[in-house]
């Protein structure tokens, strides 16, 4: 009899773990590391994916280099071969927790929070803190969505001299995962 | 004279080939042969086994890929539960659940979390009933 209830709490138990995490596959992740009056240097992953813990708060994402499409296709060659050196590094991750909020109390107004962890690019870890996100629900659906900076050079990646001018080293970041219940 | 008609002739040839690497099309995988053509179920259990080796051999290539739908969404497939293929537009079609599809489309790599192969700008070549 000990046994079946065990068994009856572990299988609640592990359906209310499973309940508590909301994914996407089609997460939006934009830079842009333009220089004013140069040609925009922009591009744009749609199909980043996304897990969010609302347990615990731990966040995870996965942009597969690749998967970033600049307007101009030159342009995409070499962020590929130069500058991201996606044959060798082909993910871009982050893994992190967010900041003190209880997820239970979302609603579609939108709520401000703070998210810590590390960024994975060209094979450098950096540690990147209090990166402010929005968060929203709407239809069962969790909204997140922020923008954050960081420095090409923090991640290794050289700007040749000759085209320093027209591109800047400081990157522009933003994101928007509209996370469903799994 | 003759010595700046030329010269000028040069310029302009040289300008638009310039202009045309500069700003070159982007690769269109939908007229593009494919170089491999495999079941979903293999090409997964070659990342899962050893990514780097799969990635040196398929990252950037275009593939064929085929096997029942486990997931349909406005512009994406998941094929098997292993692979996913996103659409560059919306899809117009009546597939569903639990078809049989072959997709075409170029692979960007594995996706540890989910454990699935992704693809973009795939088609759908053809729906096996």
């Amino acid at each position: 009899m000990k046994k079946v209830i065990f068994l009856a709490l572990f299988s609640i138990s592990i359906s209310a773990i499973a309940q508590s995490k909301y994914l996407t596959k089609t997460g939006q992740l934009n830079f842009e590391a333009s220089v004013p009056s140069f040609e925009e240097v922009a591009a744009k992953n749609n199909a980043v994916t996304a897990i969010l813990n609302t347990e615990n708060g731990e966040f995870a994402a996965l942009a597969l280099v690749k998967g970033f499409r600049f307007k101009n296709a030159l342009m995409e060659e070499h962020f590929n071969e130069n500058y991201a050196e996606s044959d060798k590094y082909p993910k871009a991750t982050f893994k992190g927790k967010v900041d003190d909020l209880d997820f239970d109390d979302l609603s579609n107004e939108e709520s401000n929070t703070s998210i810590d962890g590390s960024l994975t690019f060209h094979g450098v870890t950096k540690q990147v803190e209090g990166i402010p996100l929005t968060l929203k629900k709407e239809d069962e659906k969790i909204i997140i969505s922020g923008n954050f900076k960081v420095l090409a050079s923090d991640f290794e990646i050289e700007i040749p001299k000759i085209v320093a001018n027209k591109l800047s080293n400081e990157v522009d970041i933003n994101f928007r995962f509209e996370l469903v219940k799994k | 004279m003759r010595k700046w008609i030329i010269i000028l002739v040069i310029a302009i040839v040289v300008s638009i080939f310039g202009y045309n690497y500069i700003y070159q099309d982007h690769r269109d995988i939908e007229s593009e042969q494919a170089e491999f053509t495999m079941t979903s179920s293999e090409i997964n259990q070659l990342f899962s086994k050893n990514s780097t080796s799969a990635e040196q051999k398929f990252l950037n290539k275009t593939i064929e890929v085929s096997g029942l739908i486990t997931d349909i969404n406005s512009n994406d497939i998941t094929i098997d539960d292993s692979v996913f293929c996103q659409f560059s537009n919306n899809l117009e079609t009546s597939l569903d659940k639990n078809e049989n599809i072959k997709i075409k489309g170029r692979v960007i790599g594995y996706d540890d979390l989910l454990e699935q192969v992704k693809l973009d700008q795939c088609t759908i070549i053809n729906q096996l009933k």
